[in-house]
């Protein structure tokens, strides 16, 4: 049994990169530039982040110093055919990339004939944006990072191994008190939930905009259309008159 | 130094830039038969090879998001520009926030503009007769009107006649027909009727009708990264090509023009640019020089075009150049409206940008003195079923399926209504020449002054309330009090319809050109950008700037063929 539930485990927290989401030139690129870059790229989660691990206590939040991103982005002038992939290398260390997949197929689970986020590529879409030499990108590595410190941190205080380790009853006792920012959350877990909600919804337009993610919100546009704009279905404007009716907006 | 290939090309004209007002100017010249030379700071361009077309936001760095490399997102149109331009700063006064949009490529901004093309009217062009505010234009509407007949049937404008007092018609023939509205701009178009509102269709320089070489809008795609079919107007797939095509234009790119230069009589003779590949600097001769380079490069250009005859600057003598910047106002306020929520879904591309637009509405309660801001606003409506990106709209709580089932929920559901206003120019808008800070080419760069006052912001908080208003008769709950105005306002140059520059009047004691964008000091120099504006009235700016470089470079062509016959006439005597 335990065997098997390791099993299971390892299966489900290694993430493999997805060289189908865009093409294999990206991979081609960001190898060889990690290859230069050897600090830059694949660095190591310690020695990237420095974490105050002594002060582990409730409402703890890990004061994360991180070093700066300084590569350059894709400049003002980027081939905007071509360019499918970004100039920059990607830096979250294979235990991160683990973490960022169990969260992000956490929030977007495969439902049915529907990809979960990590089949789509969303971890490679996450490291990206937070590997970008960008203020805003920037600003949310240290939210995304510090929340994967908080969840090991918090994980080793409740079980004593790290998050990607625990059972998925286990995870998901944790995930429940940072999931749910609009009810009264309690102090401690404030800042987890905050940092949460800005991984969510990256999480959800990387898997949105994906080709998956495209159909199955159910995005009918960016088809030419021959002739012209047709406009709403007649369903559409029946739908419309019922709402004209309901908020009292009906000519009269 | 040299002179350009002198022998080869016998231009008359030179033009400098390559956006709406110079090459409408190059293509009205040229088609009269005279010969152009026209220069462009930034590199060639080309939206047939260039435009990402058909490209999906996930499929790009950062599914697309702005950046301070592409601020409008990785597909914008823009190349070498935005809110900043490398080796080319600009500063700002102390206290002063203002950005300055410039791209720098052919064709400049109408590569990615808006496209939106709102006739100004009479009230428009007569504001001071009116309330004693800023400045008349020196003409009246009608006599701009048959010219904004033939520049919105040469661009191509979908619209329609509404008869509205904000609209003034086309004339009949002259408009493409507009997109049918989608499911949320009829929503809007109840509300603000039930608040004594009207809609009216967006005018858009779309074709929704082939034309010329441009084949009609396909309904896919933004405008905003440019379009390799020519539907959405932009100079390099329409004017420049056509203007090429009758072999009298010429075109200099990566020349950036560094002074306008006068002979000894302070008479003006040519001018100099820096090649950006090499860092050549070259004098070219012209007969007459048009500044077309936009509103505040070119107010810029003459500032630092001092000699002896011209020591403030060349065309400055009513030290109004660099005065009178006016922005458009912009605020805008969305929520989420319920009852759209689960609506059928089909496609809401469109022409990617609002059908359906609110015209100002408010003439007669000015006039009766109703309102406490002088001049109008119109709100641009943004909604639909968009295609996923960066950022996905909702309030969201918890994970998994019941997670996916909130976004599915609020897609479609957004309403943003975007104002934008009329500025009036004030004292503390302006720029000038800020002699400390050179950019790369050795050219002083422009500094930024600016303040909004009292009729602004008053606008802005008539226009908050009035969105809000309308959102609630949609049925959205807006829990949150609306901002100050102060806060809600954009940044002066944030809409990037900043003109006035240069402004045209009736006199030379207070305007830079007459009515035909002749500058009063130099009847060979020539301003056809929005530099000319007298007023900004809250309808985006291009069209006017078209149609005016069309008027005054029509005039201006036969001006030159009236000098001609009398050089021949004296030839033949």
């Amino acid at each position: 049994m335990k065997n098997n539930k390791l099993e299971q485990v390892d299966h489900n927290n290694h993430y493999k990169s997805h060289v189908t989401r865009r093409d294999s030139l990206k991979w081609l690129s960001a190898l060889s530039i990690s290859s230069l870059l050897p600090t830059i790229s694949g660095c190591d989660f310690l020695n990237d982040t420095q974490v105050n691990v002594g002060e582990v206590q409730r409402g703890h939040w890990p004061n994360l110093k991180l070093s700066t991103i300084s590569g350059k982005g894709y400049g003002k002038d980027p081939d905007l055919i071509a360019l499918s992939h970004s100039p920059w290398a990607k830096t979250l260390s294979t235990q991160q990339l683990n973490l960022v997949a169990r969260l992000a197929d956490v929030l977007v689970p495969r439902e049915g004939m529907v990809p979960s986020a990590s089949e789509v590529g969303v971890p490679d879409v996450i490291d990206e944006w937070v590997s970008a030499p960008y203020e805003r990108q920037q600003q949310d590595r240290l939210t995304v990072l510090s929340l994967l410190v908080w969840l090991d941190d918090e994980a080793q205080e409740r079980y004593s191994t790290d998050f990607i380790n625990l059972s998925q009853q286990n995870q998901f006792s944790i995930i429940d008190d940072i999931a749910y920012p609009s009810n009264d959350s309690k102090d401690e877990f404030i800042q987890a939930s905050l940092a949460f909600s800005i991984y969510r919804k990256l999480v959800l337009a990387a898997f949105f905009s994906s080709g998956v993610g495209r159909k199955d919100i159910g995005y009918q546009g960016g088809i030419a259309i021959l002739g012209d704009y047709p406009g709403p279905t007649e369903e559409a404007m029946a739908h419309l008159d019922e709402v004209l009716s309901e908020l009292g907006l009906l000519e009269s | 130094m040299e002179n350009y290939k002198k022998n080869q090309f016998d231009y008359e004209v030179i033009v400098v830039g390559s956006g709406a007002g110079g090459a409408m100017a190059a293509y009205t010249l040229t088609q009269a038969g005279h010969q152009v030379l026209m220069l462009e700071a930034g590199r060639d361009y080309d939206p047939i090879t260039e435009t990402p077309m058909f490209k999906h936001k996930g499929d790009a760095p950062l599914m697309a998001a702005g950046t301070v490399d592409k601020d409008f997102g990785f597909y914008d149109a823009t190349v070498d520009g935005g809110w900043n331009v490398p080796d080319e700063p600009y500063t700002r006064a102390e206290g002063t926030e203002f950005l300055w949009w410039r791209a720098r490529m052919l064709g400049g901004r109408t590569n990615h503009w808006g496209r939106f093309s709102l006739r100004f009217s009479e009230h428009d062009f007569k504001g001071k007769t009116r309330d004693g505010l800023g400045a008349d234009w020196p003409f009246e509407y009608h006599d701009i009107a048959p010219w904004y007949d033939k520049t919105e049937a040469l661009v191509g404008v979908c619209g329609t006649n509404t008869g509205l007092d904000d609209m003034p018609d086309s004339s009949d023939g002259i408009l493409q027909p507009p997109p049918k509205a989608r499911v949320p701009e009829l929503l809007v178009t109840a509300a603000a009727k039930k608040l004594g509102i009207a809609t009216a269709p967006m005018h858009r320089a779309v074709l929704t009708r082939p034309k010329d070489n441009r084949q009609a809008c396909f309904y896919a795609t933004d405008c905003g990264h440019g379009c390799s079919i020519g539907a959405a107007f932009q100079t390099t797939t329409s004017l420049i090509p056509m203007a090429k095509a009758t072999g009298n234009l010429e075109v200099i790119t990566n020349a950036m023009v560094k002074s306008v230069d006068v002979d000894n009589n302070g008479k003006v003779v040519g001018v100099t640019y820096v090649d950006k590949k090499n860092l050549a600097v070259t004098k070219l001769p012209a007969k007459v020089v048009i500044l077309a380079a936009s509103a505040c490069e070119s107010a810029r250009l003459l500032l630092n075009s001092k000699s002896e005859h011209h020591p403030n600057g060349l065309a400055n003598s009513s030290g109004q150049v660099g005065k009178n910047i006016m922005d458009s106002t912009g605020a805008g306020l969305g929520a989420h409206i319920p009852a759209l929520s689960g609506r059928p879904i089909y496609n809401e591309d469109g022409h990617t940008s609002n059908h359906v637009f609110i015209p100002w509405w408010g003439h007669k309660k000015q006039a009766k003195g109703e309102l406490n801001f002088p001049r109008g606003y119109h709100f641009e409506i943004s909604s639909g079923f968009k295609e996923p990106g960066s950022y996905v709209f909702g309030n969201f709580e918890g994970y998994g399926v019941a997670l996916k089932e909130q976004v599915k929920n609020y897609y479609g559901t957004g309403v943003y209504l975007s104002l934008r206003g009329e500025m009036l120019p004030n004292k503390n808008c302006y720029m000038e020449i800020d002699e400390n800070i050179k950019d790369k080419w050795g050219i002083p760069v422009a500094k930024f002054h600016w303040k909004w006052s009292k009729h602004e912001l008053n606008q802005v908080a008539h226009g908050l309330k009035t969105a809000k208003a309308i959102l609630e008769k949609m049925g959205a709950k807006i829990k949150e009090p609306l901002p100050s105005p102060e806060k809600a306002i954009l940044k002066g140059g944030q809409i990037i319809h900043e003109v006035g520059s240069t402004r045209m009047g009736d006199s030379p004691i207070d305007s830079v050109t007459n009515q035909y964008g002749q500058t009063w000091d130099c009847s060979n120099l020539f301003v056809m950008d929005a530099g000319v504006f007298a007023s900004n009235p809250h309808k985006n700016c291009t069209l006017t700037i078209m149609t005016l470089a069309m008027r005054n470079a029509s005039w201006l062509a036969k001006k030159l063929d009236l000098d001609a016959q009398k050089v021949q006439s004296k030839v033949e005597a």
